[in-house]
C-alpha cells in the first residue's frame, strides 16, 4: 500500500494499454507510428487540444470526462511525455498539432512542458492547464500562459462532506502543518470561515520526528472536532505514519481524520476515518470547461483566469474505525461513494 | 416477468450518492437490472449497450428520440418548479451573471435550459451531481444556483450559509420512462409500481 502520493504523483503506469479513444467506445486504441501516443479522439476540422498525461487510473478518468466533453468540439490527443524520449514526444505533438491548449497532469508532466518552453523558443504558446499537481494555489510561473485546476479539495468542502456523515458537530478541525503551507492552510481557513469552521493549526517543524508528530496530534486532539491530514509528503513518511500519526490517532480522545489520498484510508490501519478526494471524471469535466471559457476568449488568459478548486469530490469511509469510534448519522452511507469494511 | 432481466438505465441527479440512489432502486426493482448514472457520457454510453426501458427528464428522452410512456406526477402535476438560489440578497434572474446547473443535457442544451427559465443568458457554471452545486456557492464562483425547488431543504442542510430563493415561474417536466427495447413493457410496468418512498426520491407521487 503507498503511504503517500509521491508514487502516485510522479505517475505511475499500469499494466494494459493505452485509453479509450473515441466517443462511445470503451476499447483502447493507441498508434504505433506515434511513440507516446496514448489515446486520441478526432474532430475532423475541429483545433486539436493536447493532453499530456501518465498512463494510470485516475488519468484516463480525467481524461474520459474530457472527451465526453470535448469530443465534436476539439480534436483531442493525449501523449505520455515522461521518461527519458518525453521530451522529443512533447516537441513532436506540439510541432504536429499546433493545439490551441495543452492540459498537462501531474507535475512531472509540468516539468517536461517547462522544459520544452525553454528550449523551443517560440514567441507565444498555447494557454496550458495544469491538474492534479501538489498545492496548486497559484498560477504555475514555471512555465509561460498557464492557469489550472487545484487538486486538494479544499477544506470548506471536506467539512462540508463531514457534516453530513457526522452526528456530532464539527466546528472546529485541527491541522499539523509545516512552515511552507503556512499560506495555504491560512487561505483554507479563510474560505471555512464561510461555513462557521474553525481551524487550529499545529505548527510542526519542517523536518520532525516521530515523538513531535505524536506531541502535535495530542495537543491539537484537545481542541478540535476532527483532524485534516494535510497531503505534505514531508509528514506521511513511512516512519511518521507507523510511529506518529498512528499511535497518535488510535489513543483517546478519538477524532476522525479526514485523509486527502485514498490509500490512508484502510480498516486494517485506522489512519483515516473518511478520504474526501476530487471526482476525476469530474475533474475531466472542470477542466474541459476551463477549456469551453478561454476558446470564448480566443484562447487568451487573463487575469481573471486563476486557479480554481475542484468542485466535485468522492467521500470513502473506514467503516469499521468510524462505527467503533464515532456517531454517525442514520443516513450517512447514502452521502459515501465508498465504504470500506 | 420470465426470461432474462430487464434493464433500466437511470439517469437523475437526486440528493444521495448515485451508489446508494442504485440501491435503491434495484432493492425497489427487484427483476430489473438497474443502471443509475450521474454524467451524459454515462448516459450515452448505457444507450448504447441497450436498454428495456429509460428513465430520465422528458427533454433528454426526446434529445435520444425516445418518448416517455411513463410520467411523472406530484400534486396531479406532471411538472415541477425550478429555483434560483444564492447566499445572501434573493437572486434575480435578469441580472445574474454567473448561475450553477446540473448538467443534464449537455453543454448547449444545458445553456438553452437555464436560459429558457431564467429568460436571461448568464454564463453556465455546469456540475455533475446534486451535491456539487453547493461548492459553487461557497467558492463564490457563481451567483446564484439552478435546482428543482424540491431539493432546496437537503441543500440547506448541508450548509450554514443563507440561502434565498426565487421560484421562476417557467415548469419542468418531471421524470418520466421510455420504451426503449423488447422488454419496455415489464420495465414500465415494475416502475408504475415503486414504493411511494422511492418514487418520492425522484420529485415524483404517481406515475401516469
Amino acid at each position: 500500500m503507498a503511504l503517500n502520493r509521491r508514487s502516485f504523483l510522479l505517475g505511475l503506469p499500469l499494466v494494459a494499454g493505452g485509453l479509450g479513444c473515441s466517443s462511445g467506445s470503451g476499447t483502447a486504441v493507441t498508434h504505433a507510428r506515434s511513440p507516446g501516443r496514448l489515446a486520441s479522439a478526432v474532430s475532423p476540422g475541429k483545433p486539436a487540444v493536447l493532453v499530456c498525461m501518465p498512463d494510470t487510473k485516475q488519468t484516463r478518468e480525467v481524461w474520459s470526462g474530457l472527451k465526453d466533453e470535448l469530443a465534436g468540439h476539439f480534436t483531442l490527443i493525449a501523449v505520455d511525455v515522461d521518461g527519458d524520449r518525453g521530451g522529443d514526444v512533447l516537441a513532436r505533438a506540439m510541432a504536429e498539432l499546433h493545439p490551441v491548449c495543452v492540459v498537462l497532469m501531474n507535475n512531472p508532466t509540468v516539468f517536461a512542458y517547462a522544459r520544452y518552453q525553454a528550449t523551443a523558443g517560440l514567441a507565444a504558446y498555447p494557454p496550458a492547464i495544469v491538474v492534479m499537481t501538489s498545492f496548486l494555489d497559484r498560477r504555475p510561473t514555471a512555465i509561460a500562459g498557464a492557469t489550472g485546476i487545484s487538486y486538494e479539495v479544499p477544506l470548506i468542502t471536506v467539512v462540508t462532506n463531514l457534516r453530513k456523515l457526522m452526528s456530532s458537530p464539527v466546528e472546529r478541525v485541527g491541522v499539523i502543518r509545516r512552515m511552507p503551507l503556512r499560506s495555504f492552510v491560512t487561505h483554507q481557513a479563510e474560505l471555512a470561515r464561510r461555513e462557521q469552521i474553525g481551524v487550529i493549526e499545529q505548527p510542526v517543524s519542517l523536518e520532525p520526528n516521530a515523538a513531535e508528530l505524536k506531541y502535535a496530534l495530542r495537543e491539537v486532539k484537545q481542541h478540535c472536532d476532527a483532524i485534516w491530514v494535510l497531503n505534505d509528503d514531508r509528514l506521511l513518511s513511512e516512519r511518521l505514519i507507523a510511529d506518529g500519526w498512528l499511535p497518535g490517532l488510535n489513543e483517546r480522545p478519538y477524532k476522525p481524520a479526514i485523509v486527502g489520498a485514498a490509500s490512508l484510508v484502510s480498516p486494517g490501519q485506522s489512519f483515516g476515518t473518511f478520504a474526501v478526494l476530487p471526482d476525476h471524471g469530474a475533474l475531466g469535466v472542470q477542466t474541459a470547461n476551463r477549456i469551453f471559457d478561454l476558446a470564448d476568449q480566443n484562447f487568451k488568459l487573463t487575469d481573471h483566469d486563476e486557479v480554481d478548486s475542484p468542485l466535485s469530490t468522492t467521500t470513502t469511509v473506514d467503516l469499521v474505525q468510524a462505527r467503533a469510534r464515532f456517531a454517525l448519522r442514520q443516513d450517512a452511507l447514502e452521502q459515501v461513494d465508498h465504504i470500506l469494511e | 416477468m420470465s426470461g432474462p432481466s430487464r434493464k433500466l438505465l437511470v439517469f437523475l441527479h437526486v440528493a444521495l450518492k448515485q451508489r446508494a440512489f442504485e440501491s435503491e432502486l434495484q432493492a425497489a426493482l427487484p427483476g430489473l437490472e438497474v443502471r443509475a448514472v450521474g454524467r451524459l457520457g454515462d448516459f450515452e454510453r448505457g444507450l448504447e449497450d441497450g436498454q428495456d426501458g429509460v428513465l430520465t427528464l422528458p427533454d433528454l428522452l426526446a434529445s435520444h428520440g425516445l418518448a416517455g410512456k411513463l410520467q411523472g406526477m406530484r400534486g396531479g402535476s406532471p411538472e415541477e418548479r425550478y429555483s434560483l438560489v444564492g447566499a445572501g440578497a434573493v437572486p434575480d434572474p435578469a441580472r445574474v451573471a454567473a448561475v450553477g446547473a446540473l448538467d443534464l443535457l449537455g453543454r448547449d442544451g444545458t445553456n438553452a435550459f437555464v436560459y429558457a427559465l431564467l429568460g436571461a443568458k448568464p454564463k453556465v457554471e455546469r456540475v455533475t451531481k446534486f451535491e456539487d452545486l453547493l461548492p459553487l456557492i461557497q467558492m463564490q464562483k457563481v451567483d446564484a444556483i439552478l435546482l428543482p425547488t424540491r431539493l432546496l431543504a437537503d441543500l440547506q442542510s448541508a450548509s450554514r450559509l443563507t440561502l434565498n430563493q426565487r421560484e421562476l415561474a417557467k415548469l419542468v417536466k418531471l421524470p418520466a420512462v421510455a420504451s426503449a427495447g423488447a422488454g419496455g413493457s415489464d420495465v414500465l410496468a415494475a416502475v408504475a409500481r415503486l414504493p411511494a418512498k422511492v418514487s418520492r426520491t425522484l420529485g415524483v407521487d404517481e406515475w401516469r
